[in-house]
């Protein structure tokens, strides 16, 4: 450590914090983008995840931790327990990300398939790994990619199972918690428009198309393209913004929205 | 000697002759006192110049001979002619100039004929100007380069006097512009650049003023006559003195200058203009307008646009009218129900028949007012009357008139002439599938109930709509209309066999009409319990049918049932006509006296909308059946209901009729929901086709396939493809959200 400057073992610090990496990876991305923090990230998250072996013993062990009684799954009262060992709140959106990388089918249920394969993916076989990992989860958040995957992956688990559709009211639920992380300034019109003139599931394709909706059109809507593919529920979003002077000529004009 | 040798003539002996020949042609023309040339004469003149081009060299004189040629026709020029011309004027000068033209042809005919011999040998061998040619030329190039100018301004002065209505001569203005079309030998180059140009640049100025005077002056019909006087002046001109080569471009000056210029203001005059024409059905004014702007570029469009616009605000005060009357006769409440809506579909009627006729005969058939009464029609035949759609008022129209007892009171041509008419309209609906479902819903009342007037009426609508809309739009009525003639036969073959068979015995009157799903509207089929003896009857005939076809199933619909029952009450007998399910209700009576509301809905196993709906009919309508406790006008579930024996009327025989159900929305849905199977079918064969395909193409071709029924909503459109989606029929493309892929 004494050989690296002040800036660099600043910057060392920071990437750590922000991905829960270990010191030596963290060195070798830093140092792969010439000490720039922004390409290390890139380099980080492009790289092929290196496969840490993982003792299947103790992850058979973690699994018959949490494991239902009755049934050779995790339920919602075995991922309380986990919550509880990892230090984490069940509704934290890093469960979400776990989830995710567990390909788990649904909400509050872990196969053993799912749960152990989704483990290993992460190198972790133990508590402690598991909490190490925790920030590396949470900064996957970052990365627009991994953003959109986490975010359309969210869809088909938040779902009951046999639908087609997404309940509103969950829907809306993961609305707040996806774009807490995405600062959409326009998420709180979004929900309050469905539950005024919605008031009905929503579907794959509004789901996915409302993440692009939110990146790629202006906050002030002044790009809005009403004869695109846009579907059908973002178009009447978009009027009823413009009907409630919500956005005017291109300019958002409520005094309620904070930046 | 035998042989006398010719004596050779020098030049100046023998120019000497040739001008006293030459002198006293001159004195000819000049109109002296001079005799004719004798054949002598001329055989003298002409031999001089002969052998004076024969002789031997150095006596051989062409070349010099065709110099002096030349020089003779300069010298007259120079000293008498021009002189003549410079000291006149105008008219005089043009009336001199045509004298001295004529002279001067006359001039180049003799002399060339005198000189003749050089045309033949001296000019043909070197290749110079003919003789002829030579005179004209020195004509042109000394009198004609000088005065032309001053012959083109007197002119034109001519023309402008007899424009404002005075007497010119002009066979004098004729000879004068044959002159500049001589001149040109063969070309039109002077007549085109020295006067026509300048001719038609005063034309334009000439009409200019007059028109700037006239647009203030005149109202549009007057200043029109004006302008077709005008037109027809000017071609006359071409026809007595004008090159006829002149009449295209001196029209389109004056059309320029009297129409184009004026265009806008001309057909938008207040009180006189277009709009005020066609209200006031100005139809010779009208035709004058479209014969003359059919001759300026463009000019038929401002025409038809407000011919467009009147014939819209005609249908748009139509429609208003139609509002006003209906919500008028709401407050009344005394209007037969639709009256004001089929007046209103007549007067489109009249409306389409009047313009139509405009078209045909005001503006000869042009497709820009053809276009512009399509357009029109389409906007205010879109527009519906008091919540009513117009593909519901024409079906109600048809309904009218094919229907027995309907309000109107046509012969059969009428009628005939009439339906034409309405399917006409139809082409101007954008919702031609309303309109098939609604007459589809009204043809199946006219044939079950035995409502229809003429069969030959209802087949010969059927023809003319298959012609406008295609076999597919009226294959269902078709089969509607077959299936009757077929029940018909049926019906015969039933009581053939129920006479062949005295064990087959229903026990009442029967008859029965099979008919074939799809053809028909769909209706309610309940599983009404029927009365003991109607089951008989539907029993027997089920044996009959299964000994006709062994795969087919019969689903019986009572709604649409009709029954005659004796009734007896204590005045008298009275003969019911009821429907299937007012007979069963009637006929629980028999056996009871007293029945509550609960009773007969479990009984008769009705949803509680039909139960009421008859019971009303039976009990707190005209004709009171049953005695209803407690004794209100509305049914209520906690209801009693007796059989009234002291009912009587003075009529033997009555219809009990059932409240009519408004079927509007139930038919509105049933489009709607067939728009959508549409729609999805429509862009499933698209991107079967296509396999990938963007957004925008997608809908277009979509509302292109679909446009002959019905005008998609793109927001409908949008709503099925999200549905495909949803059903895994589509996807996005994963990188680029605008195009669509199709899933096998």
């Amino acid at each position: 450590m004494h050989k690296l400057g002040r800036g660099h073992r600043d910057k060392l610090q920071q990437f750590i914090t922000i991905t829960g990496a270990s010191e030596k990876i963290a060195l070798q991305a830093l140092k792969a983008s010439d000490w720039h923090l922004e390409g290390a990230f890139d380099f980080f998250y492009n790289q092929p995840q290196l496969k840490t072996f993982t003792d299947s013993r103790h992850l058979e062990e973690l699994y018959n931790r949490y494991k239902d009684a009755y049934v050779d799954m995790i339920l919602a009262d075995g991922i309380t327990v986990l919550c509880n060992d990892i230090q984490v709140d069940p509704q934290d959106i890093v469960m979400l990300v776990l989830s995710w990388h567990m390909k788990a089918g649904t909400m509050c249920e872990f196969s053993k398939k799912e749960f152990i394969e989704g483990l290993q993916s992460l190198g972790i076989d133990s508590l402690d790994k598991f909490r190490e990992k925790i920030p590396y989860m949470r900064s996957e958040l970052k990365d627009e990619q991994k953003f959109r995957e986490i975010y359309n992956f969210a869809f088909g688990w938040a779902k009951e199972k046999g639908q087609k559709s997404l309940a509103l009211d969950t829907a809306i639920g993961m609305w707040q918690l996806l774009f807490a992380e995405k600062q959409w300034p326009l998420v709180d019109h979004w929900c309050q428009f469905l539950q005024a003139r919605h008031n009905k599931a929503i579907s794959r394709d509004t789901w996915s198309q409302l993440l692009e909706f939110a990146k790629t059109v202006g906050s002030n809507l002044s790009d809005y393209d009403a004869e695109g593919a846009w579907p059908y529920l973002i178009d009447e979003f978009v009027e009823y913004l413009n009907e409630n002077g919500i956005i005017q000529n291109g300019l958002i004009n409520d005094s309620s929205l904070k930046w | 000697m035998s042989m006398s040798e010719r004596k050779t003539i020098d030049l100046d002996q023998g120019w000497d002759f040739m001008q006293k020949g030459i002198l006293k042609l001159k004195n000819i023309l000049e109109g002296l006192p001079e005799p004719q040339f004798s054949s002598e004469d001329y055989m003298m003149l002409y031999t001089t110049i002969y052998n004076m081009c024969t002789q031997k060299p150095p006596h051989d004189y062409s070349q010099q001979l065709y110099d002096k040629y030349r020089e003779s026709f300069e010298e007259y020029i120079v000293s008498t002619v021009l002189p003549s011309l410079r000291e006149k004027h105008d008219e005089f000068m043009l009336r001199e100039l045509v004298k001295r033209w004529a002279n001067h042809k006359i001039m180049v005919r003799w002399l060339s004929r005198f000189f003749h011999y050089l045309d033949r040998y001296f000019i043909a061998r070197r290749s110079l100007p003919p003789l002829n040619e030579v005179g004209l030329t020195c004509f042109r190039d000394l009198v004609y380069k000088e005065l032309n100018g001053k012959v083109r301004d007197a002119v034109i002065s001519l023309i402008d006097q007899e424009r404002e209505g005075e007497q010119i001569d002009r066979a004098l203005l004729k000879n004068v512009l044959d002159i500049f079309v001589e001149i040109g030998m063969g070309q039109m180059d002077h007549y085109e650049n020295d006067f026509e140009a300048a001719m038609l640049k005063d034309t334009s100025a000439y009409y200019s003023r007059k028109a700037s005077n006239w647009i203030l002056e005149d109202s549009c019909p007057d200043y029109m006559l004006k302008a077709e006087e005008c037109l027809k002046r000017e071609k006359d001109r071409v026809a007595h003195y004008l090159h006829s080569s002149s009449e295209p471009k001196l029209l389109e000056k004056v059309q320029h200058e009297l129409l184009s210029v004026y265009a806008n203001q001309l057909l938008e005059k207040e009180h006189s203009g277009c709009h005020a024409l066609l209200r006031d059905d100005k139809v010779e004014d009208l035709s004058r307008m479209f014969r003359l702007f059919s001759k300026i570029p463009r000019g038929l469009d401002p025409v038809s646009s407000i011919f467009k616009q009147h014939v819209t605000a005609e249908g748009m005060a139509l429609v208003k009218l139609a509002e006003d009357a209906v919500s008028t006769k709401k407050a009344e409440k005394k209007d037969i129900v639709g009256l004001q809506e089929q007046v209103f579909v007549r007067k489109v009627i009249e409306l389409h028949d009047k313009y139509l006729a405009y078209v045909n005969d005001c503006f000869q058939n042009h497709t820009l007012f053809h276009k512009a009464l399509k357009e029109a029609f389409e906007i205010f035949c879109n527009k519906g009357v008091a919540g009513s759609s117009s593909a519901e008022l024409l079906a109600t129209f048809c309904d009218n008139i094919l229907k027995k007892g309907g309000s109107e009171k046509l012969s059969d041509e009428a009628i005939e002439e009439t339906l034409e008419k309405v399917v006409k309209l139809l082409a101007y609906i954008s919702d031609k599938d309303l309109f098939a479902e609604f007459y589809r819903k009204k043809l199946a009342r006219r044939l079950l109930f035995d409502k229809s007037a003429n069969d030959d009426h209802e087949r010969s609508i059927l023809t003319k709509l298959k012609q406008q809309c295609g076999g597919q739009f009226t294959s269902k009525m078709e089969g509607m209309v077959t299936d009757l003639t077929l029940a018909k036969e049926n019906q015969t073959s039933f009581e053939e066999y129920l006479s062949n068979n005295p064990n087959a015995d229903p026990g009442i009157d029967l008859t029965v009409t099979v008919l074939t799903t799809g053809f028909w509207p769909s209706y309610k089929s309940f599983d009404l319990n029927l009365p003991a003896e109607m089951v008989r009857c539907v029993e027997v005939f089920k044996e009959f049918y299964q000994t006709k076809t062994k795969h087919r199933k019969l689903t019986w619909i009572y709604s649409l049932g009709t029954c005659n029952i004796s009734g007896k009450f204590d005045p008298k007998t009275v003969e019911l006509i009821v429907t299937t399910y007012q007979a069963s209700a009637l006929l629980l009576f028999n056996s009871s006296d007293r029945l509550s509301y609960s009773e007969i809905m479990s009984q008769l196993n009705l949803s509680d909308d039909d139960v009421i709906r008859l019971l009303h009919s039976l009990s707190c309508a005209k004709y009171k059946i049953l005695n209803k406790e407690p004794s209100t006008k509305t049914i209520s579930s906690t209801d009693y209901f007796e059989f009234n024996s002291k009912f009587t009327d003075k009529m033997r025989r009555i219809k009990i009729p059932l409240p009519p159900v408004d079927e509007k929305k139930k038919v509105i849905e049933d489009v709607d929901k067939d728009r959508r199977y549409a729609i999805d079918a429509s862009i499933v064969r698209i991107m079967k086709s296509r396999k990938v395909l963007n957004y925008q193409q997608l809908v277009m071709e979509c509302v292109e396939q679909l446009g002959r029924m019905f005008k998609p909503d793109v927001k409908a459109i949008k709503k099925r493809i999200e549905d495909l989606i949803s059903r895994d029929y589509l996807e996005r493309d994963k990188d680029n959200a605008n195009l669509f892929r199709y899933l096998a």
